[in-house]
Formats: C-alpha cells, sequence, structure tokens
C-alpha cells in the first residue's frame, strides 16, 4: 500500500488510528505489528512469508549474540556474522540473483538460468538494513538484547518507514519501542508533517514525474537539446517531492503514533558541492553505509588510500543498493570519483569560488548524475546526454517543446523555491511578528488535504469518449 | 489556551474531521455504477478472489473502486480542472483550454505501423498515417462510382485560432494527408476551410465536445455535394429555420477535460419543414426522425442525430420517390450531416467503428447497397489511432 493513496488515508489510516488508540498502552505495539503486517500484506501476499522469516531468524540470533558477547566474543562475532549472512541473502537472492544469473552466463563456460519468476519483494532493502542494524548494534553492545518478539517484529514491519525508509537504526527507537508517550502536540505536528509530504508527492512529484515522461516520450518524436534538459531537470525534482516526501508522510505517521524518527533529508538541493549534498541525500542510508561498512572497515584513520578504498568500497555497495543493473553501478562510481576529487583538492578550489557557481556546479553533476541513474540501459543514458548539448537532435528547441515549457514553469518555479529552506524561514519569521499566523497551519492542512485528494480522485479520471462509435 | 495549543487541537480536528467523514461518508453513501458528467461506467466493488489477492490485482482494482466511489467525486475532480488552470498550465488532463471556452483533446494514443500504441502523444506516426491515405487512395482508383473523401479535423486541428498551443503536428499531419490524397478527385481538404470559419467567429466546432455544430455539417454538406458536382443544387443556408434544442449541452471534452467552469454548449437543428417526409431506419427498426429528442435528457445530447451509434442507418422518401443512392462509409460526425444529404439522395450510412461488422470492404458494400454514389467521413482522431483506413478495400 502506498501513503498517496485514498485507499490508505480514507480506510487503512482511520482504522488503523481507531484501533491503536482505543487499546491500552501495552497492547499498542501488537496494533502495530497486526497493521503493519497488513500493510505490507496487502501488496506483497506472498512476501510477506519472506520477511517474517528474515524478522524471527535475526531474533532468534540475538538470544545467541546476547550469550556469548562477554563469555565467548569470538562465537558472538560468528553468530553476528551468520545472522547478518541470512538477512542479506535474502536481499542478494531476491534483488540480485538475476543480475548475477544474466551477467556471469556472459562469461565462457558458465551458464546460470534466470529466474523469470523472481520479482523484488518491496521494501527489501531497507526491512533487511535495519535489521543488520539491530544485529550489528547487539553484537557491539550499543543497544540491549529485545526479548519481546512482538516489539522486535513492531520495530521492523512498523508500516510508516517499513518500505521506504527511512533506515531507523534500533538503537534509535529501541526506548521509543517500550516507552513512548503519545501528545496532542506530537499528533498535530504529525498531521502537518504527513500533510507537507502529500503535498510534495501529489501536488509537485507526480506532476513532475508526468512533465519529465512527456518530454521523454517527446525525444521519439523530435529530439530537442530543451527537451533532454527538461527530462532530466524534471526528473531531478521529481526524484527529490517523491522521496523526501515519502520520507515526510513516514515521519508525519510515526510522530502521530509517538515515534520520533531520524530525518532523511536536509534540502539536498541547496548544497554547494557533491560531500555537502550527500549530507543532505537519504541522511539514513549514507547514515547506515556511514555506521556498518565505511568505519568498522577503517574509514579515515588508515592512510589515504585505505581511505579511498573504502570510499569506493561504499559507494559501490551504494549504488548497487539502488538496484541491480549497470546503470546504478555506474552511478555509485560517478559519486565516488567526485567524491574523492572533492575531497582531493576540489573543495578547496571549491571554497574560493563564489557561491552562485558552487550551487551551479553542484546541482549540475547532482542532476547528470540523475541522468545516469533514471536510464537502466546505458546506451540511452549516453543519447539523452549528448542529446544536451544537441547531438542528434533537430534543434535546441522545438515549438511543442517550448510551449510545454512555458506551460509548466509557474509549477518548475514553484518545485524550486519549495526545495529550499525559503518558505519555512519566512513563516517562522512571519509567526515571530504575528503570533496569530500559527493558525495557517490548520487552514493550510484543510486545503492541503482537500488539493491531495482531489488530484488522487482524479488519477483513475479517464472519461470514456464514445468517439470511436 | 495559548495560540499554539488552539492551533494544534485545530489541526487535530481539521486532520480527524477529513479522514473519519469521508471514511464514514463513502461507507454511507451508495455506489454509483455510472458517471452522467463524465459519461462512463464507474468501478464497482471488485470480486474477490485468492489469485487475484496474490497477483496484487485486487489492490489495484480496490484503488480504483476507492477513486471512482469516493465521495464528492465530480466536485473533487472540478477543484483539480481549477488548480490546474490556476496553475498556469493552460490544459487538464490532456485537454487545452483555449480562448472562448473551446476545449481541445490535444493528447492521443497513437498507433504506430509496428502496431505499438504510445499513449498520450501529440503526435501521429507518418508511416501508419501514410499506409492509411495510401489505402483510401487505391479505393478511390479503383472504384468507378462519384466517391468523396472527407477526413474530419479534431478540434485541435481546426481550432488553432482559439489555442496558444502550437498547430506543429496538425500542420504536418494536413501537409502529409495532401501529399498524398491531394491529386486524388473527390479529397475534400476540409481542415483549412474551418480553420477560417472558427478564426471569423463562426461556431462551426462545439466548444465542449470534439464534434462539429449543425453549421459546420451544414458546411460539410455543402462541400460535399460540390465534390460531386452537384452546386447548383446545394440548399441555401437561409432556407432552413434554425431551432436551439439544448443550451446545456456538456461533450465529450468537457467530460475529459475536468474542467467544471467551462459553460455548456447550445445544439442547434435546421428544419425546413419536410423532415416528416423521411423514414430513418436503424439497424431494422424504425426511428421517429432524423432527431431523437430523448437525448436531450441525458448527457450525450449528440446523440440526438441519428439516435446516436447504429450499424447500418437507411433514410428513404416515404412517398416512394426514388433517388440516386448515396452509401456513406463513417462515424459519429457524419450523423449529423446525413440529414442535410438526405433531401438530395437516398442514404445508407455504415459505421466503420461497429465492433460488430467491419464495414471496410468498400466495393463490396457499394454493390450490395447499389450505389450511386459513395462517401467516406472518418475523423483524423480514428485515422492517427486506429487502423480501420488502412484496412480499407
Amino acid at each position: 500500500m502506498v501513503f498517496s493513496s485514498l485507499l490508505f488515508l480514507f480506510a487503512y489510516l482511520p482504522i488503523t488510528l481507531l484501533c491503536y488508540y482505543a487499546v491500552p498502552r501495552r497492547w499498542r505495539n501488537l496494533v502495530l505489528f497486526a497493521v503493519s503486517l497488513v500493510f505490507y500484506g496487502w501488496g506483497e501476499p506472498v512476501y510477506i512469508l519472506l520477511m517474517m522469516l528474515s524478522v524471527t531468524s535475526a531474533y532468534f540470533f540475538g538470544f545467541f549474540i546476547e550469550r556469548y558477547r562477554t563469555s565467548a566474543p569470538k562465537k558472538a562475532k560468528w553468530m553476528m556474522i551468520l545472522s547478518v549472512a541470512v538477512s542479506l541473502s535474502f536481499l542478494f537472492f531476491f534483488k540480485y540473483y538475476n543480475f548475477f544469473a544474466e551477467n556471469l552466463s556472459r562469461l565462457p563456460l558458465i551458464e546460470i538460468p534466470r529466474i523469470e519468476a523472481l520479482a523484488l519483494p518491496i521494501g527489501i532493502s531497507f526491512y533487511t538494513f535495519q535489521i543488520i542494524s539491530y544485529t550489528v548494534d547487539l553484537y557491539r553492545r550499543d543497544c540491549e538484547l529485545q526479548r519481546n518478539y512482538i516489539t522486535f517484529g513492531t520495530y521492523v514491519t512498523l508500516f510508516p518507514q517499513l518500505i521506504a525508509g527511512p533506515i531507523v537504526r534500533y538503537r534509535d527507537v529501541d526506548e521509543q519501542l517500550q516507552t513512548r508517550r503519545e501528545t496532542v502536540s506530537d499528533f498535530a505536528a504529525g498531521v502537518a508533517r504527513l500533510t507537507v509530504g502529500l503535498c510534495k508527492k501529489i501536488l509537485v512529484g507526480d506532476l513532475l514525474a508526468a512533465g519529465s515522461e512527456y518530454f521523454r516520450h517527446l525525444a521519439l518524436l523530435e529530439n530537442t537539446a530543451l527537451g533532454a534538459w527538461m527530462t532530466i531537470i524534471l526528473y531531478t525534482g521529481h526524484l527529490y517531492y517523491d522521496f523526501s516526501g515519502y520520507s515526510d508522510m513516514a515521519i508525519g505517521l510515526g510522530r502521530m503514533l509517538g515515534f520520533r524518527f531520524p530525518e532523511n533529508f536536509n534540502y539536498p538541493y541547496i548544497s554547494k558541492s557533491i560531500t555537502e549534498f550527500w549530507r543532505r541525500w537519504h541522511i539514513s542510508l549514507s547514515t547506515w553505509f556511514r555506521e556498518y561498512v565505511y568505519i568498522p572497515l577503517g574509514g579515515n584513520r588508515r592512510g589515504r588510500m585505505r581511505q579511498y578504498l573504502n570510499l569506493a568500497v561504499v559507494w559501490l555497495l551504494t549504488g548497487f543498493w539502488h538496484g541491480a543493473s549497470w546503470n546504478f553501478v555506474l552511478w555509485g562510481i560517478y559519486f565516488l570519483v567526485i567524491l574523492i576529487l572533492e575531497k582531493a583538492f576540489l573543495l578547496k578550489v571549491l571554497d574560493k569560488t563564489p557561491a552562485v557557481l558552487r550551487h551551479i556546479y553542484a546541482m549540475l553533476l547532482v542532476t547528470l548524475g540523475f541522468l545516469i541513474f533514471s536510464y537502466p540501459d546505458l546506451t540511452t543514458a549516453k543519447d539523452c546526454f549528448l542529446s544536451l548539448f544537441g547531438v542528434g537532435c533537430v534543434g535546441a528547441t522545438s515549438a511543442v517543446a517550448t510551449y510545454e515549457v512555458l506551460r509548466i514553469l509557474p509549477l518548475i518555479l514553484l518545485a524550486a523555491v519549495g526545495a529550499t529552506p525559503i518558505p519555512k524561514k519566512l513563516f517562522a519569521a512571519l509567526r515571530e511578528k504575528w503570533k496569530p499566523a500559527e493558525l495557517f497551519v490548520p487552514l493550510l492542512t484543510a486545503a492541503g488535504l482537500l488539493l491531495c485528494m482531489a488530484y488522487l480522485v482524479d488519477s483513475t479520471f479517464s472519461p470514456f469518449a464514445y468517439l470511436n462509435f | 489556551m495559548t495560540v499554539k495549543r488552539i492551533t494544534e487541537i485545530l489541526t487535530l480536528a481539521v486532520f480527524l474531521l477529513v479522514i473519519f467523514g469521508f471514511s464514514i461518508a463513502f461507507l454511507l453513501f451508495p455506489d454509483r455504477e455510472f458517471s452522467e458528467q463524465e459519461n462512463r461506467s464507474l468501478r464497482t466493488f471488485p470480486e474477490f478472489t485468492l489469485e487475484k489477492l496474490a497477483s496484487g490485482r485486487f489492490a489495484e482494482e480496490i484503488n480504483d473502486y476507492f477513486a471512482d466511489q469516493f465521495p464528492l467525486r465530480d466536485p473533487l475532480v472540478g477543484v483539480k480542472g481549477v488548480a490546474e488552470i490556476a496553475m498556469g498550465k493552460g490544459e487538464n488532463d490532456g485537454v487545452l483550454l483555449g480562448r472562448d471556452g473551446y476545449l481541445a483533446k490535444r493528447r492521443f494514443a497513437m498507433l504506430c505501423r509496428d502496431g505499438r500504441i504510445l499513449p498520450d502523444m501529440d503526435a501521429f506516426d507518418e508511416a501508419h498515417v501514410r499506409d492509411a491515405a495510401r489505402a483510401i487512395k487505391r479505393v478511390s482508383d479503383g472504384t468507378e462510382l462519384p466517391f468523396s473523401i472527407f477526413l474530419t479535423g479534431r478540434t485541435v486541428d481546426v481550432a488553432a485560432a482559439k489555442l496558444s498551443y502550437p498547430s506543429t503536428y496538425s500542420d504536418a499531419l494536413l501537409t502529409l494527408l495532401r501529399e498524398e490524397l491531394g491529386g486524388v478527385e473527390g479529397y475534400i481538404d476540409s481542415v483549412p476551410l474551418y480553420r477560417e470559419k472558427l478564426e471569423a467567429g463562426e461556431e462551426v466546432y462545439y466548444r465542449t465536445d470534439h464534434h462539429w455544430t449543425t453549421l459546420g455539417a451544414y458546411y460539410a454538406y455543402a462541400e460535399i455535394l460540390r465534390s460531386f458536382g452537384m452546386e447548383e443544387e446545394i440548399l441555401p443556408a437561409n432556407a432552413f429555420e434554425r431551432v436551439t434544442v439544448s443550451d446545456a449541452f456538456y461533450g465529450t471534452s468537457w467530460s475529459a477535460g475536468g474542467m467544471k467552469f467551462v459553460s455548456p454548449d447550445a445544439i442547434e437543428l435546421w428544419l425546413l419543414g419536410d423532415e416528416e417526409l423521411y423514414e430513418v431506419v436503424a439497424d431494422g427498426r424504425v426511428l421517429d426522425g432524423f432527431y431523437s429528442y430523448r437525448y436531450l435528457e441525458e448527457k450525450d445530447q449528440y446523440s440526438l442525430f441519428l439516435d446516436g451509434t447504429h450499424d447500418v442507418v437507411t433514410v428513404k422518401r416515404r412517398d416512394g420517390v426514388e433517388r440516386p443512392t448515396l452509401v456513406l462509409f463513417k462515424d459519429s460526425f457524419a450523423n449529423s450531416v446525413a440529414p442535410f444529404l438526405a433531401r438530395h439522395f437516398d442514404l445508407v450510412l455504415l459505421n466503420l467503428s461497429s465492433v460488430r461488422t467491419d464495414y471496410t470492404d468498400l466495393t463490396a458494400y457499394c454493390e450490395e447497397y447499389s450505389a450511386d454514389y459513395a462517401l467516406l467521413i472518418y475523423t483524423l482522431e480514428n485515422v492517427v489511432t486506429t487502423s480501420k483506413m488502412n484496412g480499407l478495400r
């Protein structure tokens, strides 16, 4: 199920809230566990078993790690490794098996059959990482053993962050899982956050996506440089609004249930370097890789060459995590190279450059990165890249491309401003000067919800034209 | 209580009111089977099977069900239309909002020669359209009969003057057709004519529907007679009494565009007073005449002309006076032209878009109905989106 659907907002959510708040506190995790399974099973009725297997395995391995971690650290380590291996094997098999089968079969003498029926289980990359964070933290004594299966199950399957993050580390919510207080303040803040997320996704993200898709199709008819730029710029905007909108919804829903999840985005598109961008984009994933891969490998404490090697591991994995396809690997390498260059000397150069140029530098590289990200087929990606400079185009623009750009220009400008902290700052300043401005919050919430509903209702709006008779 | 506290409580209240209000209303409101405003069947509660659940199809169908049966669906769709226009987008759901409230569908499911269908495209597949035009030409070359070809423009083609949208693709389409059919006897290059009339302020197409108005149909009639060399017989426009039978016609573009603030069209009938003289038979049933007034009670008012969709419609004089037979291969545009033509010919109208019978063998059907004249009236939208023309014989 997705948050931005009428079914979620007007059936699942009311029922969930009713059940959750109707039962006494000690039952609430059980309610969450149950509704989260429904949430997951709705779209993935079969893979729910896989997820439960992964949860159960980590749950039991936890006891072994706990038992050995003082008396026999070596054994504890093996238990930890085994547990992580089990979780990763599911991820590997379901997400990467076909990729490896296909690519290894290209080598002489190797023939590995593809499994056509293998579909990617929703959210497996996210929940596997959450499970691993528990196992490793337990081993490192950064958290305590969770003896209660329901509580542990609730942690992994918690519906707000189950299928698209933020990736919440176990230790960050350990306490909240057992003793959390739901308050009116938190609930109201959660509502506002959920509404912001819905608006970002439905009113901006989806429309930018449709625009990008349109230009992608238009390129088949008349390839123009403007069209190619619009394809990737709109796609870049779409990714931010879609993904950060989803994170906002997750964080908002979490707060409505008394949880505080970590932030996942911090205005990534105002970055002035790629290093900064990755501190602001999908923060919970970067944090995860830093905590569980980069630092264990030695981070930057073992000399410069070793640091670059560690970075290489992290970025290959980051790329690969996004999908089992070469373009994601290339995407990871792309950022690896830029980050190493920035570390080596570029950041120093950038420091002396005017801010405007630094913004352009960062956004240009981010946008080009998403070009690689958006085309699983590298040949098409190359064509699109060349089109940016007019190679293979019928011209810089065409009448229809220009019309289309002008038509969505207000949306693009709105989206651009919305990706900066400016609106938030303005509202804060207004509130400072004039207290009742606070009352705009419920008004905007109502307006936002109404608009989102209008767009959702219209999404199946495909009237039957009786032209063919 | 502080402002902050009041805000929190209000926010909470707004939210609970919206989600519980609408979910309860959803439960209480009975399901609708058909949407008048959108002119389509609505999704009713999907049948449950374990298979559908496992494949995720049940989830999809439930989603559609929710959207279709959602309380206040029609006003909400209208809100979205207003929001899109307010954002300066100039269109909604692929329908352009032109000056004077002209609505023009812009995006079509483009059929390619290799059989692929690209949804939501502005353009057309050149190879596919060229094939279609050549098929028409072959039929024309092969027949001895006077044969006229009238490909009707889409609103987006004829209303260029009312739209900010560039006419690039329309122009390219017309040029291509002219290249292929320009030299063919009986080919009527009609779009420029309608463009001119519209520019001059004549309402030759409905603003909210994809069809032409009765005025537009009259011009088509005149062009057709001219192409048959019957110029002197054309009944002058002032011979007709013009009667407005509806001023609340919300057409297909209105339904598709979700821009509910656009005012409806009026429907005019052009009467001579001799209407009783003609017997109209549709699929074996004798109609009341050219016009089925009961459709004025429904949303789909254009179906007033010749009772909407039928496979075979014939028109004869009741007094037994026989005239030359015109066999008309057509889609719905022809329905409002037929009353004009009926004053000169005995008519046989064959619906090319019929799902039951394939009428694309023009030669055979002309023979079957002993045609003296043959006419093709077909809209460019169908040329671009279907392969009907490509199979003409």
